[in-house]
């Protein structure tokens, strides 16, 4: 703190920043929380709407999560251990979904299997109720497992192929190995990417909205309640219980991962390959990463295939209309990139300095300024639109975006929204980057004559160059993809790429909707790609959309 | 010129939680002088370093630069440059960039600092690899980079912690005589941290052998070396025989102790009083006896019978472990070629002047 004192600069950034992150995530939250009044949630409680969606939320968050972590743990087990082939174009599969709205499985689903489906209806002339808890089930499962599988993937490949090795030297066979030490040793981190994925389908608003039909849950529970009722009290106090849940699963695997220091001991993937499998097992991985991506190729043709259709599926002739629509409505595709561009720069210049105070720092407050970065990890989106929701759409606000001469700043809030709910893992990036930079770099600076901020430009930020990639990447990517933050901010001005493709969806503009979501992906892509460029590498864990 | 205080340090004290790393440490280090603070692992040399470079605020205490009071003056404006036991070069700047960082920091002009820059990568030996990146260097030559960063900006102190502990021995060796003689060229105060007494030994001016978190005795090597003051110290700045004595009589700063079952005339050093009857150690350097067969004459010195336990030829000298009243005693010959290798009796021939006095801890 006495070192603080002597750099004034520091010291005023610093209170800036936290200024900001009591701002733009402890006020918005405790005013979500706090809606409702004692009298509210009494009264809430009483009516008991909320027990279906509660009952049917731990349901479906248990079943699908089950499914994709199974498909997951093949797939990831495949990668990792089997010598089988085609692995690149696998892990391209595997990064696909990531980079999409989640909700665009929904869509496919009801393209192919809804009542006008074309397997439904047009192979078997059914028009079969696919709405429902079953949908919901096999649309997560299968947007939710490419997610399984990269976290899965990370864990499994710090296992230490030496220990494999060994234990394969001391007569252990296959299985015994991977039983005897490879479980036991990802256990910890295998069970917190579990809950990991659990915290992403709990807070899954697009396939339920979409495909849910009667079946509600929390989310979309929340998001009727005020579109359909403007009843922020219920809201809010749904979005609560959403939220408590959110965090007790957030809650057990951060005490997982404590657990999980053990497996990184060496720190660097070991050079050693992994002893072999038996070639059977190869052979059906080889099979079931084959269904799988075909699963992916055939919701993504179908969605190429709808967005140069003319009416998919009972009108098949080639059109551009679509993309002609796309092209004439571009804006929001526009605002997409803009807003997550600014968000993914501003979240990574505040996660350096944050990481940097955190880390270098030692000064009276930071493990809770530490907590609270890493809160919006267990903070739904849709709770998070909401608090903003609830926070910003103030008198006070239009004042304001009077006195700027605009109708309204909710693009602003948008960029500001996409940027804190996106802090945790930019945050997390340069944490860890910081921690393999040792300190004695900083005193070399220092010692030389360098202000400790002079110091962090001059050397910290250049040498976590791979870490603000990280961050950037994956907040750009989750900034294209979300919907359930964005839902409640957007106005006609200042609306993004997966408003209009969830609104076109409710239109049943198929063709619209498809062109929408190849112009989002197609610009995640591209965005990645150049990253990639840039800097040289790729990092695709803890992407999620929502 | 006259010895001038540089550095001085007064009852500076630090404490982690309710660990203290340093304890009331005073000690002053003459201006110009190659000075070391030695001690085992854990014992606050590395604590006191980071004190004098500003990383650490002591809880209490001075501490002074040229005069000057700088507890509070932040690091980065001490002028104490620092070289790390890692060399903590940044490693997305060429060795040139690493060497010009202080300088750019001085607001040099392009100029001058590539001048200052090829001048002190030549002084240390390192002209022509400017354009290195430090992951293509040898371990030696990082070393060398990371001293001529110091260097450049032309420091009023120089700080090493651990400096050569990363290298292998021989290179240790070579540039542990660079160190020196680019101190002595510079008549630089350089203060030096290190675990190594040999290290220690043979590069100060001055050393100050520190543990748990005190200064046990500061001065010139050899006197540190010859006459330590506790056993302690003794033992840790080089191979040693402590053994038990008992004081005969006391006279005129001489006492007659006893050694084996003869007896020995001893100086008393100063600061320990020792009365008639008190028990002592005897601290004598394997270096000062030597091995004389069981039947030859005493010839001044005092003789003690002892049988050869087992023997280490180390190149250039024989190391004996010699059993004497079931205690065994170091006894290093040097040039073992010279002659056959003693074995079985033996005496301990040792002159009187050798023996340090140690009161018993």
């Amino acid at each position: 703190m006495r070192s603080l004192q002597r750099e004034p600069v520091l010291l005023l950034a610093l209170l800036a920043a936290i200024a900001l992150v009591l701002a733009f995530i402890v006020y918005p939250q405790i005013q979500v929380v706090l809606v409702p009044g004692a009298d509210g949630y009494v009264s809430f409680l009483q009516g008991g709407t909320w027990t279906l969606p509660l009952t049917n939320s731990i349901k479906i968050t248990l079943l699908s999560t089950t499914t994709s972590v199974l498909l997951g743990f093949v797939f990831a087990y495949a990668m990792v251990y089997t010598p089988m082939p085609w692995k690149p174009f696998f892990r391209v599969i595997g990064i696909l979904p990531l980079l999409s709205p989640p909700f665009v499985v929904a869509a496919v689903y009801i393209l192919l299997f809804g009542p006008r489906g074309i397997v439904s209806y047009g192979v078997f002339g059914q028009s079969p109720s696919v709405f429902g808890l079953f949908g919901v089930w096999g649309v997560q499962t299968i947007a939710f497992f490419p997610f399984a599988y990269q976290l899965i993937a990370d864990v499994l490949s710090r296992s230490d192929a030496r220990l494999e090795q060994a234990a394969r030297n001391l007569g252990a066979g296959p299985w015994q190995v991977f039983r005897s030490v490879t479980l036991p040793l990802s256990g910890p981190g295998l069970g917190a990417a579990i809950l990991t994925c659990a915290i992403y389908i709990l807070e899954d608003f697009g396939n339920p909205q979409l495909i849910g039909g009667g079946f509600n849950v929390l989310p979309t529970q929340a998001y009727s309640l005020i579109e359909g009722f403007g009843d922020f009290t219920g809201a809010a106090a749904v979005s609560t219980i959403l939220l408590l849940l959110a965090l007790s699963l957030y809650f057990a695997k951060t005490s997982l991962d404590r657990g999980r220091s053990f497996v990184t001991v060496g720190g660097k993937a070991s050079s050693m390959p992994r002893p072999p499998v038996p070639p059977m097992l190869t052979r059906a991985c080889f099979a079931a990463c084959l269904a799988l991506a075909g699963l992916i190729l055939l919701v993504y043709g179908t969605l190429i295939v709808s967005a140069l259709t003319l009416y998919f599926p009972t009108n098949l002739s080639f059109t551009t209309i679509h993309f002609a629509y796309l092209g004439a409505h571009a804006t929001s595709l526009q605002n997409s990139f803009i807003y997550s561009m600014l968000a993914a720069i501003g979240c990574s210049i505040f996660a350096l300095f944050a990481g940097f105070m955190v880390q270098r720092g030692t000064w009276p407050g930071r493990r809770i300024f530490d907590f609270l970065l890493i809160m919006p990890a267990a903070i739904p989106g849709i709770f998070f639109g909401i608090g903003y929701l609830t926070a910003f759409n103030q008198p006070w606000s239009d004042q304001l975006a009077g006195f700027f001469g605009q109708p309204d700043l909710r693009a602003q809030l948008i960029v500001i929204a996409l940027l804190f709910w996106n802090i945790p893992v930019a945050y997390q990036a340069i944490t860890v980057g910081l921690r393999q930079i040792d300190k004695s770099i900083d005193e070399a600076a220092t010692s030389l004559g360098a202000s400790s901020l002079r110091g962090f430009r001059d050397v910290l930020v250049p040498m976590l160059g791979g870490s603000v990639q990280v961050g950037f990447v994956t907040t750009f990517v989750r900034a294209v993809t979300t919907l359930s933050v964005v839902i409640f901010l957007f106005t006609p001005r200042s609306t993004t790429a997966t408003i209009t493709i969830f609104q076109l969806v409710n239109d049943f503009d198929w063709g619209g909707a498809a062109a929408f979501t190849v112009g989002d992906v197609g610009m995640a892509i591209i965005v990645l790609v150049l990253i990639q460029r840039l800097g040289g590498r790729l990092a695709v864990t803890g992407f999620r959309g929502g | 010129m006259a010895e001038q205080v540089h550095l001085r340090l007064t009852h500076v004290t630090k404490r982690f939680g309710d660990a203290v790393a340093v304890d009331d440490v005073s000690f002053e280090v003459p201006r110009g002088s190659f000075a070391t603070l030695l001690g085992p692992s854990g014992c606050g040399k590395t604590t006191t370093l980071r004190m004098i470079a500003g990383f650490y605020e002591p809880d209490a205490g001075d501490i002074e630069l040229a005069g000057k009071r700088i507890n509070n003056l932040p690091a980065h404006k001490r002028g104490a440059a620092m070289v790390f036991q890692d060399y903590a070069l940044f490693p997305h700047m060429s060795v040139r960039a690493n060497v010009g960082y202080g300088l750019r920091l001085q607001h040099k002009s392009k100029a001058d600092i590539a001048k200052k820059v090829d001048d002190t990568l030549k002084f240390v030996g390192l002209a022509g690899l400017g354009d290195r990146q430090p992951n293509q260097l040898s371990g030696g030559q990082q070393q060398r980079v990371a001293v001529a960063r110091a260097l450049v900006v032309e420091p009023q102190i120089l700080l090493l912690d651990e400096p050569l502990s990363n290298l292998d021995a021989k290179l240790r060796e070579s540039l542990r005589w660079e160190l020196r003689a680019l101190q002595q060229r510079l008549e630089m105060t350089f203060i030096y941290v290190t675990h190594d007494q040999d290290e220690a030994l043979s590069l100060s001016d001055w050393v100050a052998v520190m543990n748990a978190g005190r200064v046990e005795q500061a001065g010139v090597p050899w006197e540190i070396y010859y006459h330590p003051k506790t056993a302690f110290l003794a033992d840790f700045v080089g191979a040693v025989n402590l053994v038990p004595s008992t004081v005969r009589e006391v006279r005129d700063g001489t006492a007659v102790v006893s050694v084996g079952s003869a007896n020995a005339p001893v100086r008393v050093p100063a600061g320990l009083s020792l009365a008639s009857g008190a028990q002592v150690r005897l601290c004598i350097r394997p270096e000062s006896l030597q091995l004389r067969s069981p039947s030859a004459a005493a010839d001044g010195q005092v003789m003690v019978p002892g049988t050869v336990a087992r023997k280490a030829f180390l190149g250039d000298l024989m190391r004996y472990w010699v059993t004497v009243d079931g205690r065994e005693w170091i006894v290093d010959q040097p040039d073992p070629g010279a002659a056959t290798p003693y074995d079985g009796a033996v005496q301990i021939a040792i002159r009187p002047e050798r023996i340090h006095v140690i009161a018993e801890p």
